[in-house]
């Protein structure tokens, strides 16, 4: 189970690279050199990393009115699920 | 002087290419050709009579010989190799392959030192400023799509590599003989009776294959360049009627991404050709049997309206 | 007197690439292209902003080497953060060798190449360690056959390659820089005091300046095999180069030479370096580097293997074609194994899909 206080970040010197069509992103990791499709949630969630570390929460909180959904544990849960995944890509890492 | 290799004499070329090489001009590429394997000179004859023969030059991109390994096969089961500058970055394949070696190794040539393209295994035509990629999996009727079209209005710039330059993101030409196999060379034969072809050979890799010449318009301009308007990926199903499909963007650069050779090897810059491109095209998946409903669709292609 | 190959010529004096002809250029490509130099030759020229002066046909293929050696520093550059992860945790101090090194420690040798496995050095208590530690982040060992096994681990210095499973890349884990079966031991503990941080990198180490360049000559000079001679010769001549300005490096080179047993390979790198490639060295220093120098048959003998060997390989600089210079070039594995298209898995979320697509 994942704290949802956990603090996720951006490596240092990592340059994200965005391109958006109809809704879908497609990114490039200038530091591994991979290029993902991602859906908006997983993007936005990127870009808010981008801006400053944060949490599940606090990133559940900013995030709800853009996805339509309602701040609770189970948008939170959803968020950590994609930020697991952000991290198994290597986009993400603890701080 | 530049004259075209339809300018020498079959014997005067065999000589040539026997004894110092030749020297050709296909699209922005300059290769240097040596060979003593007969045949050969008759396929370059027929398909390249048309190609500049640079008669001095002093800077090839290319140094490209076919040769007979020198070992004891040569008397019961010749064989041919490409060398690329004096080495063979290939197994030999069987004498009677040579012409068809010589077309893949030019291909893997350009496919694996012109890194200053993003290249991707498709056929490109052009019509009206933009031009069309076609990517192409094993399976999709690319090739046979490709010779059709550039039989009916369509310029051909490759049949087998598009080749986007990274500085700019034009598509660069590169008209060659455009490759066909098994059923295909009879169904463009009879398509287009008037089409020039090498002889069939069997037996390899790809099954039986031949070569159609590349039609002279897109010869003559060999070195206008065009501009990305559409991305279609053909497939071929038996009995299919014509359907043009809209793809999403992100989902056609992924795909198109996969049919690269160098997408990866570029790092940043591969993916900022790539998304230049997805931006200004329109992007479909194409699935169809008939090749006259094909022609038809492509000629109704709108054009992209230019990205803000 | 032959004069000596065009690819040499642009090596020694790049200023004077302006005397060349476009003839000429066909030849230094070709020549660079054999000896796995020719993004070096663009880094070269780069660096003395001469590249302009390079007509366009060879500029081209100058430039394409380029954007591919650029991606191998990514590469590289990645693989180290990743091995750092997969590391971080059991405390034992990491010293990157070779081109890693280079590419960390920003010299000037790392640009212009390509790199194949990444290589590590660790105490040799430590090995069992590392490797489960490797093996839980995603590599695998390869070579498992008992022989090659027993070959790495009790002949050679190092743990048998291990491949990561995802990106195919290779780490090679040393713990000396010379095989136990070798008849001199330069001595790790010695090369690990030495060893300086990286700036910004608390856990990761590089061997101290004339280290590495002794290292470089003893692994160019202890290996049977001299496929990529003038490639790894340009390495040694490019640190030399580099460190000559540091206080007292050539005053100490070949006292720690002596301390590490390596003034053989020394004394080789040197007359080499100069010889072949103009490179400047006191005469100080030429003159004790003289401790290394072997007996007159074996000089002769080696002279003329390694001249021979670390000429660049190609037909126009050979009277007569080698076995080597028949090899198909493009086998060899010359760089990361990278797979065609690193694309990762796609992210989709049902819950978060926008209305319109449902």
């Amino acid at each position: 189970m994942m704290d949802s206080n956990m603090k996720w970040r951006l490596m240092t010197d990592q340059a994200l690279q965005f391109r958006c069509w109809d809704d879908e992103f497609v990114v490039y990791n200038s530091l591994s050199g991979d290029t993902h499709l991602l859906d908006s949630t997983a993007a936005q969630i990127l870009l808010k990393l981008q801006q400053a570390p944060s949490d599940a929460t606090s990133l559940s909180e900013s995030l709800a009115p853009l996805l339509h959904a309602e701040m609770d544990d189970e948008l939170v849960i959803q968020i950590e699920q994609i930020l697991s995944d952000l991290d198994t890509l290597v986009l993400i890492e603890r701080t | 002087m530049i004259l075209n290799v339809s300018g020498l004499a079959p014997s005067e070329l065999e000589y040539r290419l026997r004894q110092t090489g030749i020297v050709l001009q296909t699209g922005s590429f300059i290769t240097h050709l040596q060979t003593s394997i007969p045949g050969v000179a008759e396929c370059i004859s027929l398909l390249y009579a048309d190609y500049p023969l640079l008669e001095q030059t002093d800077f090839a991109d290319f140094h490209v010989s076919l040769a007979q390994p020198g070992n004891l096969r040569r008397w019961f089961r010749p064989q041919v190799l490409f060398l690329f500058d004096g080495s063979p970055p290939f197994k030999p394949l069987p004498l009677d392959q040579a012409f068809p070696m010589l077309e893949w190794g030019l291909n893997w040539c350009v496919s694996s030192q012109a890194n200053r393209y993003l290249i991707i295994h498709a056929a490109v035509i052009e019509k009206g400023r933009y031009a069309a990629i076609l990517p192409a999996p094993p399976g999709s009727g690319k090739s046979t799509l490709c010779a059709a079209l550039v039989n009916r209005g369509w310029r051909l710039l490759s049949d087998e590599l598009a080749l986007i330059r990274v500085s700019d993101g034009k598509l660069i030409p590169l008209p060659r003989p455009v490759s066909l196999k098994n059923q295909s060379i009879d169904i463009i034969q009879n398509y287009e009776p008037g089409a020039v072809f090498s002889r069939k050979v069997n037996d390899t890799m790809k099954g039986t294959v031949a070569h159609m010449k590349a039609p002279a318009d897109s010869i003559t301009r060999a070195t206008e360049t065009a501009q990305a308007g559409w991305v279609i990926f053909p497939k071929y199903q038996a009995g299919a009627s014509a359907l043009l499909e809209t793809l999403p963007r992100s989902r056609a650069f992924m795909r198109i991404a996969d049919n690269a050779f160098n997408y990866s090897l570029l790092g940043v810059r591969g993916f900022e050709a790539m998304a230049g491109v997805i931006d200004a095209s329109l992007c479909y998946d194409f699935t169809y049997s008939n090749l006259d409903d094909a022609i038809e669709t492509f000629a109704a292609l709108k054009p992209p309206i230019s990205p803000m | 007197m032959i004069s000596p190959p065009l690819i040499l010529r642009v090596l020694r004096q790049p200023d004077a690439l302006a005397s060349l002809s476009l003839a000429d250029w066909d030849l230094v490509v070709r020549q660079a292209r054999y000896s796995n130099l020719l993004a070096h030759l663009h880094a070269l020229l780069e660096e003395r902003g001469l590249i302009e002066q390079v007509p366009p046909q060879p500029r081209e293929h100058l430039e394409s080497s380029h954007f591919i050696a650029e991606r191998h520093i990514q590469s590289v550059q990645w693989e180290v953060i990743l091995i750092r992860k997969a590391l971080a945790k059991i405390g034992v101090p990491v010293i990157l060798l070779k081109g890693a090194a280079y590419v960390m420690a920003k010299l000037p040798s790392a640009r212009g190449r390509l790199f194949s496995d990444i290589d590590i050095m660790v105490p040799k208590d430590s090995l069992n360690e590392v490797e489960a530690a490797l093996m839980l982040h995603g590599w695998a060992a390869t070579h498992h056959d008992a022989y090659d096994q027993r070959y790495y681990r009790n002949w050679m210095h190092e743990l048998p390659p291990m491949q990561h499973i995802n990106r195919s890349t290779v780490i090679d884990v040393h713990h000396a820089i010379l095989p136990e079966t070798a008849y001199i031991h330069p001595d790790p503990e010695k090369l690990r005091a030495a060893a300086r941080t990286l700036d910004g990198f608390d856990d990761l180490k590089v061997f101290a300046p004339i280290d590495m360049v002794l290292h470089s000559a003893a692994h160019l000079f202890h290996e049977a095999e001299l496929d990529n001679g003038l490639r790894d010769l340009v390495d040694i001549a490019s640190l030399l180069r580099h460190f000559s300005n540091l206080p007292s490096f050539w005053t100490e080179l070949v006292d720690r030479a002596k301390e590490l047993e390596l003034t053989r390979p020394l004394f080789y790198a040197l007359r080499y370096c100069a010889l072949i490639l103009h490179t400047p060295i006191p005469a100080d220093t030429m003159r004790a580097a003289e401790v290394g120098r072997p007996s007159l048959p074996m000089l002769t003998l080696m002279n003329g293997l390694y001249t021979r060997a670390l000429m660049p390989i190609h037909p126009s600089c050979s009277d007569r074609l080698t076995g080597v210079a028949r090899r198909m070039l493009f086998v060899r594995a010359n760089w990361l194994r990278m797979p065609p298209l690193m694309l990762a898995r796609h992210l989709f979320h049902k819950a978060f899909l926008s209305p319109k697509d449902e």
